[in-house]
C-alpha cells in the first residue's frame, strides 16, 4: 500500500500534542507553551473531545500558561517574552515542576527556549524545556520527548535501587484513550506480586512516583513500538534495565505478564496470583456464556488502532472469545524496524496488520472483494462483522450493518471515566462494552 | 489596495482598534480607547485559549459540500473531529443529513519545513478533489508555512485552473493575532475573493424575455422580491433555533430571510447579491463580508446589535423595519410578542430577582445579555469581554448608559475568571462554551452565554434563556460536591491581590 504524503483525518495530533496530553496527567507538574496562543487550547481540547471526553486537570486546557507570542515575538524572537511568562509562571501557580513545551513557530524562528529554562533552572528553580516542535512528530513523539527530558534529563539518581520497584513506560495519555484505567489494572496486578509500581500518569501517583524512578528495578514498556530509545537512554543515565512487552489484555496475556515479570524480577508468587485472578474472572465469564454462546455471539472482526492496542485487542478476540480476525489496520505512522517489531507479535495470529491510517482508504480495503449483501440467495458475506476501532469507522460500520465498538483516538460516541481493558478487569470491561453496545438496542 | 483585493486579509489588529487586556468600568474603557492606552495593554501572564485557525476552521466545517486541506503540522486541525460534531448536529437542525467532514493535513515534517511545502500542498488539494468530489475545497494556511514562506496563495491560485471544486484560501495562521474574532474576517476573505455570489443566468434562473407582454411585470415582480428579500448573516455561535426565531418575525413583517454564510452551499450563496439588505446579528461578526458587499453590489447592510432582551429586540427589529418603511408594524409586533414572552417569563423572575450575575465571553453578547438581565432585576456583578473592537463601541456606550458603575474587563483569562468567581461568589455565572467545567470546579452554577444548540434570540430565545436559568438555580448540588474536591494551580498570594494584577501597560 503506498502511504500518501499527507494524512486523511489524522488520528493524532502533533508532538506538542502528545506532550501537553500526557503532562496533564502528572501531578504537579505545569506545562509552559511556548507557542501562539491558540496551540495548547486546540490541542488540548482535541484529546479532551477525542478520547472519550477526557476533559482537564489541574493545570490543563484553558490554565495551562503559555506565552502566547504574536507577529511581534515572531519578527523580533520571542526569548523575552518567555523569561518573562517563566517568572510570572513561576510567581502564580503551584508546582513541582514546570516544562516548557515548544510549538513549531518558536522553534522555526530559532528561539533558544533551552537556553530560558536554564537560566530559571541555574537559580535553583525546577524549569525544564523540552523541544516538541510538530514538525519533529505526531503525539506518541511528543509523548516520548517529555520522557525522556524528564526521566533522562531533569531527574537524578536519588536514594538506592528498590528490587520490588516497577516504572511503567509506554501506554499514551489521551492517545491511548484508557491509559488511565489500563495503568490502574497494571497497579493492582503488580501490588498482588507485592511490587510497588510506578505507573506516572495515572490518579494514584504523585510527585514522588516520578521522583523515585530511578531506583526501580525494571523498567516495564507496554509497547512493542514505543519508547525504545528512551528505555535504552534511562539504563544509561540510571542503570534500570527494560522489558518491552504487550499492554496485556484478558486472562491469557495477563496470566503470561504476570509469569514473565516474576521471572525478570526473580520474585515468588507468579503462580498464586494467576490462579487467584483465574478463579476471580471466571467466576464471572462463565456465567455470560448462556447468552454469548447461544447467541452465537462470533464475529469477523476488523479492528482499527494505534500499534499499541492492535496487539492486545486482537489477541484477546482471537483468543478469549474466539472470533475470526478479518483485517486489522494499525493507524500510527511507525519506521520500518519498529514495524518489523510488531509484526512478530503477530505470528500466532491468522491475519497480519497493515498500516493504513485514512479512514476512506480503510472502508475501501474493507470493501476491496467483499462486497455488501444484497439479497442474494448464495453469497459468502463477511457478516457478522464487528469493527473495533475509532468513532471515525463508525459510519462505515452503520453503511455495513456492522456492530461497532470504538476503542481508539477518536473515540467521542461514548464516556470513558475509570474504565479500562488491561488485565483481568479490563478483560470483563472489555466483553461488556463489546457486547454491550448492541445489548443496548434491545427493549 | 482594498484589502479585498489583496490575496491575504488583514488582521483585525492592523484594521481596527482592539483589545486583549483590560480593567474598568466602561466608561473608563471607552476613555482608554480614545487615549490609546486600550491597545498598548497586554500581560506579563498569559493562559492558552483559541486562534483564529480554529474558528476559521469552525465556520468551514459547516459550509455544505466542502472539503478542507489543512496545510500544516500533524496538530492543527485536531480539533476538527469535535467540530464535525457539532456541525453534523448544525446540518441535522436544518434537515440536512448528517456527512463526515472530509479534512486532511498536508502533516508538514521537519523536511518540509527546511525545504518548503508546497509541492505537497499543491498534492493534497489534487488528492482532495480526486478522492471527495467535493464543491469547495478550503485550503487553510497556518502559523508554519507563513513563517517558512509557502506562497500559498500562489497555490491556491494555480488549483483554481486544474480542480473541479472551487478552491477557497483561509489565510489564518494563528500567531498574528490574539484575538480570535480575526477569524471572520479570515473566513468571508476566502469566500469573497473565490465563490461566486452572483445568479448564473439559465442555471438558478431563466432571463426575462423583453418581447414577452408580461415581461414588465414580471420585472416588476422580480424587483419586488428583490426589495423584500433580506439575508441573515450567521456565524458560529449563532444556531439553528435564533435563525429560526429572526426568520419568523421578519416574516412577520413581511420579509423573505435567507440565511448565509454557514450551512449554505455553493448554489445558496450564488443568490447573495440578490438581496435588499444584509443583516448581521452581531457587531463584531460580518462587517468585513458586508461592507464589501455594499462596495461591490451596492448592497446596503445593517449592523446594529444583538437581538437578545425585549428592548434590544425591540431595538434591532425596529432598526431593520425602517429601512422598509415598516416601524409601525415592528413596534406592533413587539408589543404583541412582548406580552406573550413576558408573561410566559413571568413565573421564573421571582426566583431570579437580586441574584448576582457575572458574564463572561464574546464582547456583543456578553454587553447585550448583561443589560437585557438587569432589566429583568438580575444584579450584574462583572462583564468579562473576550475581546474588545471598535465594531463592539455602541455596545459599551450603551453598558457605560445602563449600568456605569459595573466592573468590566476584556479578558479570555483562566486564572481572571476563576480570581473573580472566587472573590466575587456570584449566584450566577453566565459563560463562554469550553468554561463551565472549570465554573463548576468553583462551586458556581453557570449557563452557557450561547450555544449553537439553543436558544438566545427574540422572545422565544430569551423565554428559553430565563427557563434555563431557572432550572440552573434549582440545584447546585453538582457544583458544590465538586467543588470541595478540586485543588486550584494558583498561589495564595493571587487570592488577596486585585484580579487583574498581571495586565500591565506597554510603551
Amino acid at each position: 500500500m503506498t502511504e500518501t504524503p499527507f494524512h486523511d483525518k489524522p488520528r493524532t495530533s502533533c508532538a506538542l500534542g502528545g506532550a501537553l496530553a500526557a503532562i496533564s496527567a502528572l501531578p504537579d507538574v505545569v506545562p509552559i507553551i511556548h507557542a501562539a496562543t491558540g496551540c495548547g487550547g486546540n490541542l488540548m481540547n482535541s484529546v479532551a473531545f477525542g478520547a472519550g471526553y477526557l476533559g482537564s486537570s489541574y493545570c490543563s486546557g484553558a490554565s495551562a500558561p503559555t506565552s502566547a507570542v504574536t507577529e511581534t515575538e515572531i519578527v523580533f524572537g520571542g526569548a523575552e517574552r518567555l523569561r518573562e511568562q517563566i517568572a510570572s509562571t513561576l510567581k502564580l501557580i503551584e508546582g513541582k515542576l514546570y516544562l516548557v513545551a515548544t510549538g513549531c513557530m518558536t522553534e522555526m524562528i530559532g528561539d533558544d527556549a533551552g537556553g530560558a529554562a536554564s537560566e530559571f533552572a541555574e537559580a535553583g528553580e525546577p524549569v525544564l524545556a523540552i523541544s516538541t516542535p510538530s514538525f519533529k512528530g505526531d503525539c506518541y513523539t511528543g509523548y516520548e520527548i517529555l520522557l525522556d527530558g524528564i526521566f533522562n534529563r531533569w531527574l537524578r539518581k536519588a536514594g538506592a535501587a528498590d528490587p520490588r520497584l516497577i516504572n511503567v513506560f509506554g501506554v499514551v495519555p489521551g492517545y491511548d484513550p484508557f491509559f488511565r484505567g489500563d495503568l490502574e489494572e497494571i497497579e493492582r496486578i503488580g501490588a498482588r506480586l507485592g511490587l510497588k509500581v510506578n505507573t506516572f500518569f495515572s490518579p494514584t501517583q504523585t510527585f514522588e512516583n516520578i521522583t523515585a524512578a530511578p531506583e526501580a528495578a525494571l523498567n516495564v514498556i507496554l509497547s512493542r513500538t514505543r519508547c525504545r530509545g528512551f528505555a535504552e537512554r534511562f539504563e544509561e543515565k540510571h542503570g534500570v534495565p527494560w522489558w518491552a512487552t504487550d499492554l496485556p489484555v484478558g486472562p491469557e496475556a495477563t496470566d503470561a505478564f504476570i509469569r514473565e515479570l516474576a521471572a525478570k524480577l526473580g520474585i515468588d508468587g507468579a503462580e498464586r496470583v494467576v490462579a487467584a485472578e483465574n478463579e476471580w474472572y471466571y467466576r464471572y465469564f462463565e456465567r455470560t456464556a448462556d447468552s454469548y454462546a447461544d447467541g452465537e455471539l462470533r464475529f469477523y472482526s476488523v479492528t482499527v488502532t494505534n500499534s499499541n492496542y492492535a496487539l492486545p485487542l486482537n489477541k484477546y478476540l482471537y483468543r478469549e472469545l474466539g472470533w475470526t480476525p478479518a483485517e486489522i489496520f494499525v493507524t500510527d505512522r511507525l519506521e520500518e524496524a519498529r514495524r518489523e517489531d510488531l509484526l512478530a507479535g503477530f505470528a500466532e495470529l491468522p491475519v497480519k496488520p497493515r498500516f493504513v491510517s485514512g479512514s476512506q482508504e480503510i472502508a475501501r480495503s474493507i470493501d476491496q472483494g467483499r462486497p455488501v449483501y444484497r439479497g442474494q440467495r448464495y453469497f459468502d458475506a463477511l457478516t457478522p462483522l464487528y469493527i473495533v476501532g475509532s468513532t471515525l469507522e463508525k459510519q462505515m460500520a452503520l453503511r455495513r450493518g456492522a456492530k461497532y465498538l470504538a476503542v481508539s483516538f477518536p473515540a467521542y460516541d461514548r464516556a470513558i471515566v475509570a474504565g479500562g481493558y488491561a488485565g483481568y478487569r479490563g478483560g470483563l470491561r472489555l466483553y461488556e462494552d463489546l457486547i454491550g453496545s448492541f445489548m443496548s438496542a434491545k427493549g | 489596495m482594498s484589502y479585498y483585493e489583496q490575496r491575504i486579509p488583514p488582521v483585525r489588529d492592523q484594521r481596527l482598534q482592539l483589545a486583549d487586556s483590560f480593567s474598568g468600568c466602561a466608561g473608563e474603557l471607552l476613555e482608554c480607547q480614545k487615549e490609546g492606552c486600550l491597545m498598548r495593554k497586554s500581560r506579563s501572564f498569559w493562559q492558552t485559549n483559541a486562534c483564529q485557525m480554529s474558528l476559521t476552521l469552525m465556520m468551514a466545517a459547516t459550509v455544505a459540500g466542502s472539503v478542507i486541506v489543512m496545510h500544516a503540522p500533524g496538530g492543527c486541525g485536531a480539533q476538527l473531529l469535535a467540530i464535525n460534531v457539532q456541525s453534523n448536529k448544525g446540518r441535522a437542525q436544518r434537515g440536512q443529513p448528517p456527512a463526515p467532514l472530509n479534512w486532511i493535513s498536508t502533516d508538514l515534517s521537519e523536511a518540509d519545513v527546511i525545504g518548503g511545502g508546497e509541492r505537497k500542498l499543491e498534492a493534497a488539494i489534487a488528492y482532495a478533489d480526486r478522492e471527495f468530489r467535493p464543491e469547495i475545497i478550503f485550503v487553510v494556511s497556518t502559523c508554519a508555512p507563513n513563517i517558512i514562506g509557502d506562497d500559498v496563495a500562489e497555490v491556491v491560485e494555480r488549483a483554481k485552473s486544474t480542480a473541479a471544486a472551487k478552491v477557497v484560501g483561509l489565510h489564518c495562521p494563528g500567531f498574528k493575532s490574539r484575538v480570535v474574532a480575526s477569524a471572520y474576517d479570515a473566513f468571508y476573505h476566502g469566500l469573497l475573493r473565490d465563490i461566486p455570489f452572483e445568479p448564473e443566468a439559465w442555471k438558478d434562473y431563466v432571463p426575462l424575455d423583453p418581447s414577452d407582454p408580461r415581461y414588465e411585470m414580471e420585472q416588476a415582480k422580480e424587483n419586488y422580491q428583490k426589495a423584500h428579500t433580506v439575508n441573515l448573516w450567521n456565524a458560529t455561535s449563532i444556531g439553528y433555533q435564533d435563525e429560526d426565531e429572526i426568520k419568523r418575525l421578519l416574516s412577520a413583517l413581511g420579509l423573505n430571510t435567507r440565511i448565509f454564510a454557514e450551512y449554505a452551499s455553493l448554489d445558496e450563496f450564488r443568490q447573495i447579491s440578490r438581496a435588499a439588505l444584509n443583516i448581521s446579528m452581531c457587531n463584531v461578526h460580518d462587517d468585513y463580508m458586508l461592507k464589501f458587499l455594499e462596495e461591490k453590489y451596492g448592497m446596503p447592510y445593517y449592523i446594529a446589535g444583538m437581538p437578545i432582551g425585549f428592548s434590544e429586540t425591540r431595538r434591532w427589529l425596529g432598526g431593520i423595519a425602517a429601512r422598509f418603511g415598516l416601524e409601525k408594524e415592528a413596534a406592533r409586533l413587539a408589543d404583541h410578542e412582548e406580552k406573550l414572552a413576558a408573561e410566559a417569563i413571568k413565573p421564573y423572575l421571582p426566583a431570579l430577582q437580586g441574584k448576582r450575575v457575572l458574564i463572561s465571553g464574546g464582547v456583543v453578547r456578553a454587553g447585550t445579555e448583561a443589560a437585557a438581565l438587569a432589566e429583568l432585576g438580575m444584579e450584574i456583578i462583572g462583564v468579562k469581554a473576550y475581546h474588545y473592537d471598535e465594531n463592539a463601541q455602541p455596545i459599551f456606550e450603551e453598558l457605560a448608559a445602563k449600568l456605569p458603575a459595573v466592573h468590566v474587563s476584556v479578558s479570555n483569562q483562566a486564572f481572571e475568571l476563576t480570581h473573580q468567581i472566587r472573590t466575587l461568589k456570584p449566584d450566577l455565572v453566565v459563560t463562554h462554551s469550553g468554561t463551565h467545567g472549570l465554573v463548576a470546579k468553583l462551586g458556581a452554577p453557570s449557563v452557557q452565554l450561547f450555544s449553537a444548540d439553543g436558544a438566545f434570540f427574540g422572545y422565544g430565545g430569551f423565554y428559553q434563556l430565563m427557563r434555563k436559568i431557572h432550572f440552573a438555580l434549582g440545584n447546585v448540588n453538582y457544583q458544590e460536591r465538586l467543588a470541595g474536591h478540586v485543588r486550584q494551580p494558583y498561589k495564595d498570594w493571587y487570592w488577596s491581590a486585585d484580579t487583574y494584577s498581571c495586565i500591565k501597560e506597554e510603551s
